[in-house]
Formats: structure tokens, C-alpha cells, sequence
């Protein structure tokens, strides 16, 4: 008799004492076939909690026999709870449990069954059938007898229980009557696992979309053989998520496909909700094809030669009812990655129920809605473990990256794309779709768009929120800064669906400069990106006016689809204000755009829109009133106080030589004060019209289409350089290219002329946008300021020794904390809103870098 | 931060035994890190002219600042100008000429007027030069008043706010001087350290003898003890605050509030109530009191405000009948599935702070997610700006518009995009047979299907 046990689950023995279940159990052992450490028995477990194996109550007084059956009783309670626990906690971890007991009594019993139900594995029951005689025959030789009475009650309720454990629902029940007969053989691998080999790519749902699907695997690299099959020359293999077939053109011609390339070993397919619709229906149960599945009982019916039809469909039927729920991906046997169709639980991965595979079909849902939709529920807020799940099933626009989910379903039958998510290399490639070949209503990609602006929920934010980035992984947002940002966002910034992006916070030079003079210095950042491993950077001439954020659009009609007005743009600053009014903003806009129509921008770009970020001058323009009341206030402050104790001291001073000391402090003084009022000065002028407004671009941020974060700076800058040339508002910026020693003291020399005039400084950055170091994302830009305008900002004595030495002291530990967070935020939600997500999604990235910004820093760095 | 003392006229020259001081030494004294400063420039028998400053430590004086998370506390002009703090520092300095404690041979002096010039400064203050001259003319003294530069490349200011003042006039030297250390900070406006009673003591005994006749008394010691409790301890009647046209308006609120409290009442389903835009709770408040009422939502984005409301709610939550309103942090520009299916929504004077670009989403969220049964909705009547006075401009600087009945009315019933609402209006406050009422409502109420 042959034996198969499943990978994981509870084995069941059943017989009476003597019937030799531990000695077959040992056998097991001994061959090699299962490990001790896989069986639980109650026996074990009784000497674990008593010491004792065994209580003979019989043959004594009636008191002490009462006595000592009560002791069993309470021993075997314990035993077998703490058994019980045991066999959970393996369930729960996938293992297989071979439980070791008598199991006479359907209770006993039926524990396991609901054990397996709720922890999703199967039962096996293996009936150790052996007749009365042997079973006395053996209790005489062992070490405690059980007695004759009890083993022949035992065996008359063993022999009465026979029949009724077969129909109890156990995967299989095998019944032995002699233990050298029986071979025993076990899966010893997950069937769910799939080693991923040479890579395995991972494609969305097919919909019947054929010509998209082989468009899509020639892109991956494969190639149609002799045989008609597709072959990775590398030995990659490609798995879909299921949905096949339905609502598309040619649902049957795919279906085929499939049986064929993975009965081929060169493909895999996981069960899913129209794939077990289909699989029942041709299975010939009552089923109604709706939903699109109708079109696939009409693709048969074309069917022109009638027998091999009869022969296709029973292939078919059974391909897609053997289709699993869900495959765990293995890298050298560990798991790293789910595919399922729908959704799934933590604790349902590896694990195979009727359960699981609805779960993994459906995803998690509730009821149908007012149009007999179902409400799907949101399954990936519980997905905790490291595992990334790839899933299709919900058409979203772009690839959904949600706590370490991935939805890979671009809706190509509704028109959108078809997409393949390449594993280990973690890369998305996608093909458009040749048109809507659903022209039904309730479109989802349309009702996803339609619904994009709709307000955020506020439920996401108040209590806290996580933001997770591919650049920085999770950013966590404590509650006390969401919520004084969504009370700023609720009153002061522009509406949130022109908010998409706010620019990180930037650290100065990590140290401060080894000079004794000064406080920044170019050395000090080229040093950090040096010891970055970063060879080519770029240097920036630092304008300082105020940081602004231009959302344009090629006409207000894009303006409606993009904002929900209608409008040629959005100008805001980095706290998410309007920069201008009204007014102004309206008359800057249009020149804007009237100039890059004329050049042809949007055309040329084939872009809807452009997203750039800026210093916009002069500095007056925000910062009038501070500027007056504060800097201006403390010039003529200092200037005064320290001019009329110069001319008082100098009128005394005569011969005094500590006077004279006095005289010479406050004439340095009053030079700083007249330094400090020239400064500020630099960055104004009067504003009559607009063309005295400077814009200047240093980030193209992105286009309707696509981000520029893969751009280096030298093309940004040289953008910014076309910007300047299409219209007289936009000025360009001077940089240099650092590549070895020269370049870093033509720099330096470079900073010192600029920064000697009043000029801010420099940023220096990484040549490449998103620079790493040993996997780590370094600072994106380091400012380096003037010396003049550090006046400004420290004070205006800053540079005297006793200042200086205090003041560079300074940390930029949390600054540069900021900044990074910041960065990875900025580029996540401008990545999101590229992928068309709502602006709920945006908004999480630009509350989040708001949010960062109410944690206080020293305002100086 | 400086002043500068001179005397003329004879006997000038017993100033420094006044002062206790040597006119042929430099005085220099480290008080945490500021040096603080006296020198002589004049010394003869009939002209004396005595500076003393402080030479400031800029960053030890930021750093004890409050709000060190702005670039303010590191640039600003607590480094220069005359302040308390300038007046903590040289009291030690001034110490016996203040309490008019010479030598014994020289008391007779500290009484005995002489013609002396106080020069102080910068002054940073937000008086302007007439309220300077009635801070300083009333005690005898001549006022001069000179300004800083402003030479500026672009039109910052016309004059400068950093001022130097100069008193001139016969008086004792310690009148002079405890006259100043009333008044310096009484212009600077600004006190660096904690006011507590003691200050009390200060002020009295500082202001003996002139304070008491000053026609600014009240106005130099609410300035100078800044908190109404310690007004109070000086001043045992409470004056009454400034009012002057904010009568109408806050009657016209309680008005407003009335109204709808009334308009609640008649209501059948008046069980949950969403108050957008609650503010510091005073509707809310009301509607805790109304019969009938078993749950408030009180919705509000500004966290200061929350706190306000709150202050207000518990004042009267022992009350009897009073039902506690639920306090949720939200705006119209989220989407808040808390405030779904709710008998009545209110917004009271809420849209007109809203650009009107941004109201037909919102109202669509309203009408067609959170679907109250009734909606109230208050706004001001621009056509009754006339009545005020007012030819243009809003009622308030926030406004982003005010709408004319007809314009309100045409709009509200836009806003109703699935025509499941009855729409009704009417006025709140008294009527203008021609620009009908100040503030108007909307009652949006839910047909019953």
C-alpha cells in the first residue's frame, strides 16, 4: 500500500493502545522519512507535564481508584492542551505534525479537522487497523499492560468508529493493517514555491489581449521557436496573474497559449476569478458567464473543428481547476515575493484551502454596491511581513506600489497597458494597448480618473500616516506634526490638487570649513561627496530670492484635467503658498505660456504639462515686509548705535590708550553693520513690471509623461539654459563641472569671486540626480555659502573670533535627515502623479515633506 | 544700547560722586558675557558728560530666546536698542544714583535739580513721535528726536524706525534716571524676563513722586506690567476695553447664532449636527443646550482654536441638559467619512473664506456624499455693505468674496447638481427696506424619497 503524505498539515494516527502506531511512527524515524521532532504524542506529553506515563486505577479500593482516575483525568487535560498548542503553532508555520493518540472518539478527532480549516492545511488520517487478538497479544508484553478490559472496550469502540472516519473530510484516510506492507512517500517541497532560476517575469491581467501579450514577451526578450513556443534565450520564464481570458478579443486563442507553454515547463499560471468561472463552466456546472466570460462560451462556439474542441476544453478544464491560488517565489529557497490574483493574508502564504484560493480570487471584499459591484476592501493596510506581493485583479493606471504590494494590473482590455513586473531585476515594462476593447460602461480607468481629484481622506492622516518611497522606504510622519500641517494646508496653501510637489530642505557643508576665517567652504562639501564615492559633481551659482514651484500647463483645458479649474498653472513656494497674487500670478502664467507655445514646447515634449522647481527673484518680492521690519530695522539699528558710540568714544578718546581699544571695536563694528546692510541689499530691487521678475529653473521636474530624476544635472542646467532663451523672465544659471583637483580649485576660486561680491554661494551636487553610497541615498545638494552673506544669517559679527569659534559648533546631523526624507518624498509623489494616482496619493508625499518641515531646525543651516 | 548724561551749570561736577564713579576710569563690568560700559567724554567744573552701553554678547542673547526656531531670534534688534534688557543691565552701574545712596558728605545732592540732557537709544519702538513727546513733555523735558539712516538702493521705508531721543530740562539726577527706567520699557514694548509682582513694587517705587500725575498713567502701566492680573493688582477698577464699531458685528453674530439655534428647533431631525468650521465653539456651545440635540460634531482645522473651544465646552459641561460637542479635527478640503448621513450640517459664515473656484467641489461632497438632511448655510449680504458705509472692500480682510442676494441665491441652487434638495432662504439681522439684511442663509433641506 502506498502512502503520500502533503508537504505540510496534521497526520492523524487512529487505532487502539497496542496498535502499534508508535512503533510505525519509529519505523519512519529510523528510515529516515520523517524527523522526531514531527511527532506529538499524547503520551510524551503526559510524562512532560507529570512524569508519569501511565496510572493503573484498576483493582484497587474504590477511593484511591477514584483518586488516581481523577489524577489522569487532570493530567491528560493539561497534556493535551499543551499538545493541542503545539500542533496550532506548527500549523500556523506550515509544518507537517504527525499526532500520535488513540483518537477513538469523533471529538477527539474532530479537533483536527477544525485545526485545519483554521490554519488552512490538510488532515491526513492513517487508521492503524489491527485485530483484538494482536492488540492483548502486545499489551501482555509491554512495560505498563492496559489491561484486557480496556483494550477490548477500546477496541469495540475502534471497531464501531471504522466506518464513519472515511466521510469526517480528511484529505485522505488510509487504513493499515500490516505496517511492513504500507510505502510511504512525502512531498518534501512547497508545490506553491517557485525557485526563480534565471528570473521569472510577472505579467498583469491578459484579458484575452493576445497581440498585446506577444508584444509584451518579444519587449521582455522572448523568441518565438521552431515549435511555436515563446523562449527566453537567458532561461527566464513568465507567470501570469491570472484572468487570462474574458472581456477581450481573443480569450480562447491565450488560454491555449498558456496550456501549452506551461505544460512546456516555460510558463506558470495562478487560479483566478474569471479562470475558475471558465473552469466550472466546462466542467459543466451551472455557472452564468457574465462579466466578459460570455465572450469566451463565443470564442468555442467558432470553434471550427469539433472534435479537437471536445479534447482543447477537457485540457483546458483541467490546466485551469489545478491552477494554484498563489506562488511564492524563492531566491536559493527563500521566499522574497508573492504572486497572487486578488489578494491575500499574511498567514495564508504557502498555505492551500478552498479559503485561500476564494481569497486570492476575489481579494477581500464586502457586499456589492448600489450597481451590484462588489466593495472591495483594502487588503494590503494588513500586509506586515517583508514579502513583496505582486498582484493584478483592481485596473489602477500605473503600477500601484502600496506597502510592499505591487498591483501590476494596467487595465490593457479597458485600453490601458499591459504590464510585466521582471523579477529579481524589479523592473516594469509595459505595452499600450491598441484600444478599448471594452467599451461597457463603468470603465474602471475611467472612473479611477474621474475620481482622481476627489478630496484626500482625512482618516489617512490624523492619527499619524507612513509614507512608504522607493527611494527611503517607509517615512513615518508622527501625528503632532500631520496634524498642524493639515490645519496649514486647510487654510493657507493652494488647493491641494495643484500641490504635488514641495522641495526638499538643503544641508550645508557637513563641516564646517577647517579655515580660520570662515564658517562654509567649497572643500568641505567636494570632501563629503568625495567620500561618497562620488567623482563628478556639479556646481551651482546659488540664487537668493525664494524658492518657488511652477505647475504649467500647455492650456487651461489641461489645467481642468490636471487641477479641476480651468487655468494655465499654479505658482506656490516651498510652504506651499501661492507666490503671487492673483493677479500676477495670472499675467506671469500667460506669458509663460504664450512663450513656450511659441516655441513649441508642449508639442515638441508631447507633454501636457511642466513642473519645475526655481528661485524666483528678487528676494523682495516675498520678503518685502521682513526684509523691512526686521533687516532694515536692525541696519539702521546697528548703524546708529554703533555710529554715534564711535563718534562719542573717538571725541574722548585723546591719549587714552584703553579707550583707543574701545574706538578701534566699534570702528570694526559699524564696518559690519554697513557689510550686513549692503548684503540684504544685493538681493533687492524695485519691482515696476513684471519683466524685472527673475525666474530661475534648476529642476525639470517632470512632464505629463515622465519624471527627469534619471537626468543628470548638467542636463537640467542646460534645459534651464533653453528656458532662459524662450522667454526673458527665465534667467539662466552659472554652474561648473568638478572632475579632478583643477576643476575643484577653479571652483573654489569661482566661489570666493562671486560670494566676495554679495552673492549667496554655491550648491554643490552629485552629477547624477539620485546618487547612492553602498546602497544608501546621499545628500542630493550641499549649499555652501559666501562669507558676506553668512552676515545675514549668523549676525552680523559673526566672523569675529570669539564668534566663530562658538558658531562652528554648529550640527547638521537632523538637517540632513530632513533633507534626504524630504528628497525621497518629493520624487515619490511627483512618480505618483506621473502614474496618474489620485491626488490622495500625491498628497501623502507633499503632507509628509510638509510635515517634516514643522520639526523644528536650527533656522541658520 | 546707550545713554549718554550731561550737566551744565555749576556744581555739575558732584554728577560723579552722584554716580559713584571716577571720571578718570573707564567702568567695565561683564554681566553673563555683555560688557557693560560707562566712560567720561566732558569732566570740568561747569560740564560733565557721562556715556554709558553695553557691548552686547549677540549670540549668548539669542540663545535664551523662545522662539529660537526662527531666523528672527538671531537677526533682530534686541542687540541695539534700548530695552528692559538694556535697563537690567546698567541698574548695578547706576545702582547709587538710582537709589540716591552717596557718600554721606553728598546726599544734600540728590535732591538738587540741575540742568541736565538724557540721550538714549536706538529707541525700536511702535509709537510714533507725537506719543513719545506726550510720554516725556509732561515730566518738564525738552524733546528732541533724531533718526537712522535710510539711504537705502530701493524704497524699504521713508523714515527710519531706529530712533535716538534726547530730554533735556532741570532735574534731580535720580528722578531723571528712575523716569527712564519706567519709560524705556514702556517704548520698547518688549520685557525679556518673567513679570511678576515684584514689578509692581518696582513701578511704585520708580514712579514716586511723578508717575501718579502722569495723563498717560494708566497707558505707562499697562505697557509696563503687560498682564490684565497684574494691572489689576495696581488698578482695582477694570477699565473697560476699547469698543468702537465691533458692537454691530458681534451683535449681528449672536444674531446669526440665534437664528439658528431657532431654525434647529423646528427642525424633526435635529438628533447629530456637524458644525463646520466651528472655531472657538461658540455655536457649538449653543447647540449643546438645544432639546432633542444627542450628538455635536464640532469641525475645525486650527488647533488653537480646538483648544479655545474646548476651554469654552468644559466651562459648561457640568451643566445640566448639555450635550458635550465632539470635537473633529477636519476641513472641507479632506473628505471625512465621519460627518456622512448626519441630520444637520451647518456652515455658518464658512464659504466666504473659501475661494469661490474651490466651493462647487465641496458642495458637491455635501449635497451628494455626506448628505445631511438639512443644510444651513450663512453668508454676508454684500448688497448691505451699503448700510455700513462701506463703497468697496470686504467686512473682513479674509473675505475672498461677499455676494449679493441675487448672486447667493443663483449659486446655491447651481450647487444642488442632482436636484435632491429643497432650497429656501432668508435674512439674519435688521432689515433695509432696499439692501434687505446683513447676513443671509441657505436651507438646503433633503426631499424625502
Amino acid at each position: 500500500m502506498e502512502i503520500v503524505l502533503p508537504y505540510a498539515g496534521i497526520v492523524l494516527l487512529v487505532g487502539p493502545s497496542n496498535s502499534g502506531k508508535s512503533t510505525f511512527l519509529k519505523q519512519l524515524i529510523d528510515k529516515g522519512q520523517i524527523l522526531p521532532s514531527e511527532i506529538i504524542s499524547s503520551d510524551e506529553f503526559r510524562v512532560r507535564v507529570s512524569n508519569l506515563e501511565f496510572i493503573d486505577w484498576a483493582h484497587r479500593w474504590k477511593d484511591v481508584s477514584e483518586s488516581l482516575y481523577n489524577d489522569y483525568q487532570r493530567i491528560s487535560a493539561e497534556a493535551f492542551s499543551l499538545m493541542e498548542a503545539t500542533i496550532e503553532a506548527r500549523c500556523r508555520l506550515n509544518k507537517l505534525t504527525f499526532v500520535d493518540a488513540t483518537h477513538l472518539y469523533p471529538d477527539d478527532r474532530k479537533r483536527y479537522i477544525e485545526f485545519g480549516k483554521k490554519h488552512h492545511v490538510p488532515v491526513v488520517t492513517l487508521v492503524l487497523d489491527v485485530n483484538q487478538d494482536v492488540l492483548l497479544e502486545r499489551d501482555k508484553k509491554r512495560e505498563n499492560p492496559r489491561g484486557t478490559k480496556r483494550i477490548k472496550q477500546q477496541y469495540q469502540v475502534f471497531k464501531r468508529e471504522k466506518r464513519f472516519i472515511k466521510k469526517e473530510g480528511y484529505l485522505e484516510t488510509y487504513f493499515i493493517s500490516d505496517t511492513n506492507e504500507t510505502e510511504v512517500s512525502r512531498r518534501n517541497s512547497n508545490p506553491l514555491y517557485l525557485e526563480i532560476e534565471n528570473g521569472i517575469d510577472i505579467i498583469g491581467d491578459i484579458h484575452g489581449c493576445y497581440d498585446e501579450m506577444i508584444q509584451l514577451l518579444e519587449q521582455l526578450g522572448y523568441e518565438k521557436n521552431a515549435e511555436e513556443l515563446y523562449v527566453h534565450p537567458e532561461g527566464r520564464k513568465f507567470l501570469s496573474l491570472g484572468d487570462i481570458m474574458s472581456r477581450g478579443p481573443e480569450s480562447l486563442k491565450t488560454m491555449s497559449f498558456f496550456l501549452h507553454h506551461v505544460n512546456e515547463n516555460l510558463a506558470y499560471m495562478i487560479d483566478s476569478n474569471h479562470g475558475w468561472k471558465i473552469a466550472r463552466w466546462l466542467d459543466g456546472k451551472n455557472v452564468t458567464l457574465a462579466h466578459g466570460d460570455e465572450l469566451v462560451a463565443e470564442d468555442f462556439k467558432q470553434y471550427k473543428d469539433k472534435e479537437k474542441i471536445e479534447q482543447l476544453k477537457h485540457e483546458l478544464k483541467t490546466f485551469l481547476l489545478k491552477a494554484p491560488s498563489h506562488y511564492v517565489l524563492t531566491k536559493q529557497g527563500i521566499p522574497t515575493l508573492v504572486c497572487t490574483h486578488a489578494g491575500i493574508k499574511d498567514e495564508f502564504i504557502g498555505k492551500q484551502s478552498d479559503d485561500i484560493s476564494d481569497f486570492c480570487r476575489y481579494g477581500d471584499h464586502e457586499g456589492v454596491n448600489e450597481t451590484g459591484r462588489p466593495i472591495r476592501k483594502d487588503w494590503t493596510i494588513h500586509h506586515k511581513t517583508s514579502t513583496l506581493i505582486v498582484w493584478g485583479h483592481d485596473p489602477k493606471p500605473k503600477p500601484l506600489v502600496i506597502n510592499n504590494t505591487i498591483n501590476i494590473d494596467q487595465g490593457v482590455v479597458f485600453g490601458g497597458e499591459l504590464t510585466a513586473f521582471r523579477y529579481p531585476e524589479k523592473e516594469f515594462v509595459a505595452v499600450q494597448a491598441k484600444k478599448d476593447y471594452y467599451e461597457g460602461l463603468n470603465n474602471p480607468l475611467m472612473e479611477l480618473k474621474k475620481k482622481r481629484l476627489n478630496p484626500p481622506n482625512i482618516a489617512k492622516f490624523i492619527g499619524g500616516f507612513t509614507v512608504s518611497t522607493n527611494e527611503l522606504g517607509q517615512i513615518k510622519i508622527p501625528k503632532e506634526y500631520a496634524l498642524s500641517t493639515i490645519d496649514s494646508v486647510s487654510h493657507y496653501t493652494v488647493p491641494i490638487e495643484g500641490l504635488v510637489y514641495i522641495p526638499p530642505t538643503m544641508s550645508p557643508t557637513p563641516a564646517v570649513s577647517a579655515l580660520k576665517n570662515y564658517l562654509e567652504h567649497p572643500k568641505e562639501a567636494i570632501d563629503y561627496y568625495r567620500s561618497m564615492g562620488v567623482e563628478r559633481m556639479v556646481a551651482e551659482k546659488k540664487h537668493m530670492g525664494s524658492r518657488g514651484i511652477l505647475f504649467l500647463f500647455k492650456d487651461s483645458e489641461v489645467g481642468r484635467k490636471y487641477v479641476g479649474r480651468e487655468t494655465l498653472g499654479v505658482i506656490y513656494t516651498r510652504t506651499g503658498r501661492r507666490f503671487f497674487d492673483m493677479a500676477t500670478e495670472g499675467e506671469i502664467l500667460s506669458r509663460i505660456n504664450e512663450s513656450l507655445t511659441a516655441n513649441d514646447y508642449f508639442n515638441k515634449h508631447n507633454t501636457e504639462f511642466l513642473l519645475m522647481d526655481a528661485e524666483i527673484m528678487p528676494w523682495n518680492l516675498k520678503a518685502k515686509e521682513l526684509i523691512s521690519s526686521q533687516y532694515a530695522h536692525v541696519a539702521e539699528n546697528a548703524i546708529l548705535d554703533r555710529g554715534l558710540l564711535k563718534d562719542k568714544i573717538e571725541s574722548a578718546a585723546g591719549s587714552n590708550v584703553d579707550l583707543a581699544k574701545w574706538l578701534k571695536e566699534y570702528e570694526d563694528k559699524l564696518a559690519n553693520a554697513r557689510v550686513f546692510k549692503d548684503v540684504f541689499q544685493k538681493y533687492c530691487w524695485e519691482i515696476n513690471e513684471i519683466d524685472q521678475i527673475q525666474i530661475a529653473p534648476f529642476h525639470i521636474l517632470a512632464h505629463s509623461h515622465e519624471t527627469f530624476f534619471n537626468k543628470p544635472h548638467t542636463w537640467h542646467m542646460e534645459m534651464n539654459k533653453a528656458f532662459s532663451l524662450m522667454d526673458r523672465l527665465f534667467v539662466e544659471t552659472e554652474y561648473m563641472v568638478i572632475n579632478d583637483r583643477a576643476d575643484e580649485e577653479e571652483v573654489i576660486q569661482w566661489w570666493g569671486e562671486i560670494t566676495s561680491d554679495g552673492h549667496e554661494g554655491i550648491v554643490i551636487k552629485p552629477e547624477t540626480f539620485i546618487s547612492k553610497y553602498k546602497g544608501r541615498l546621499i545628500q542630493p545638494a550641499i549649499k555652501v555659502r559666501g562669507r558676506k552673506y553668512l552676515h545675514i544669517i549668523y549676525g552680523m559679527d559673526y566672523l569675529e573670533p570669539e564668534n566663530l569659534t562658538r558658531l562652528k559648533k554648529r550640527n547638521v546631523g537632523k538637517k540632513q535627515k530632513h533633507a534626504l526624507k524630504e528628497f525621497a518624498l518629493g520624487i515619490e509623489g511627483i512618480q505618483r502623479l506621473i502614474n496618474g494616482e489620485s491626488i490622495e496619493r500625491v498628497h501623502e508625499c507633499v503632507l509628509g515633506t510638509l510635515a517634516m518641515e514643522s520639526d523644528p531646525v536650527d533656522p541658520r543651516l | 544700547m546707550q545713554l549718554t548724561i550731561r550737566g551744565t551749570g555749576q556744581d555739575v561736577n558732584v554728577l560723579s560722586y552722584l554716580l559713584a564713579k571716577n571720571p578718570n576710569n573707564l567702568y567695565e563690568r561683564n554681566v553673563s558675557g555683555h560688557l557693560v560700559r560707562m566712560f567720561f567724554s566732558k569732566f570740568t567744573d561747569d560740564e560733565v558728560e557721562v556715556t554709558i552701553f553695553v557691548t552686547p554678547d549677540p549670540i549668548e542673547l539669542s540663545r535664551n530666546n523662545s522662539e529660537a526656531y526662527d531666523i528672527t531670534s538671531y537677526i533682530n534688534d534686541r542687540e541695539f536698542a534700548v530695552s528692559s534688557i538694556f535697563c537690567t543691565f546698567i541698574r548695578t552701574a547706576l545702582g547709587t544714583a538710582l537709589n540716591g545712596k552717596p557718600t554721606e558728605e553728598y546726599e544734600p545732592w540728590v535732591n538738587h535739580p540741575f540742568s541736565l540732557q538724557f540721550s538714549f537709544g536706538p529707541v525700536a519702538s511702535q509709537l510714533t513721535d507725537n506719543e513719545l513727546l506726550d510720554l516725556f513733555q509732561p515730566l518738564g523735558y525738552d524733546v528732541a528726536i533724531t533718526y537712522g539712516e535710510v539711504d537705502y538702493r530701493m524704497d524699504f521705508k521713508r523714515v527710519s524706525t531706529a530712533r535716538y531721543i534726547t530730554l533735556e530740562g532741570m532735574t534731580t539726577l535720580q528722578m531723571g534716571l528712575r523716569q527712564l527706567f519706567v519709560l524705556i520699557p514702556v517704548l520698547d514694548n518688549y520685557k525679556h524676563y518673567y513679570i511678576d509682582e515684584k514689578e509692581v513694587g518696582k513701578i511704585e517705587r520708580y514712579g514716586e513722586g511723578w508717575l501718579d500725575q502722569h495723563p498717560l498713567r494708566e497707558f505707562i502701566l499697562r505697557r509696563a506690567l503687560r498682564f490684565e492680573e497684574l494691572y489689576n493688582l495696581v488698578e482695582k477698577q477694570t477699565v473697560p476695553e476699547l469698543k468702537t464699531e465691533t458692537e454691530p458685528k458681534s451683535r449681528l453674530n449672536d444674531l446669526r447664532y440665534e437664528r439658528i439655534v431657532r431654525r434647529v428647533n423646528q427642525l424633526n431631525f435635529r438628533e447629530s449636527i456637524v458644525d463646520f468650521g466651528s472655531g472657538e465653539g461658540k455655536l457649538s456651545e449653543k447647540l449643546g443646550f438645544v432639546d432633542g440635540v444627542k450628538e455635536i460634531l464640532a469641525v475645525e482645522p486650527s488647533e488653537s482654536e480646538n483648544l479655545k473651544a474646548l476651554k469654552r465646552y468644559e466651562k459648561v459641561v457640568q451643566k445640566e441638559n448639555f450635550v458635550m460637542p465632539k470635537q473633529v479635527m477636519g476641513s472641507l478640503f479632506y473628505y471625512d467619512e465621519r460627518l456622512k448621513n448626519k441630520d444637520i450640517m451647518i456652515l455658518c459664515e464658512v464659504i466666504e473664506h473659501i475661494d469661490e473656484d474651490r466651493l462647487p467641489k465641496i458642495m458637491r461632497i455635501i449635497l451628494q456624499e455626506y448628505r445631511p438632511r438639512v443644510l444651513l448655510l450663512t453668508t454676508p449680504n454684500q448688497e448691505y455693505n451699503a448700510v455700513y458705509g462701506m463703497d468697496e472692500g470686504y467686512r473682513h480682510p479674509d473675505h475672498r468674496f461677499e455676494w449679493t442676494r441675487e448672486e447667493f441665491q443663483t449659486w446655491s441652487k447651481k450647487q444642488d447638481e442632482e436636484s435632491k434638495y429643497d432650497i429656501s432662504f432668508e435674512g439674519i439681522g435688521e432689515e433695509h427696506e432696499q439692501y434687505g439684511t446683513p447676513t443671509q442663509m441657505a436651507v438646503f433641506t433633503r426631499r424625502e424619497v
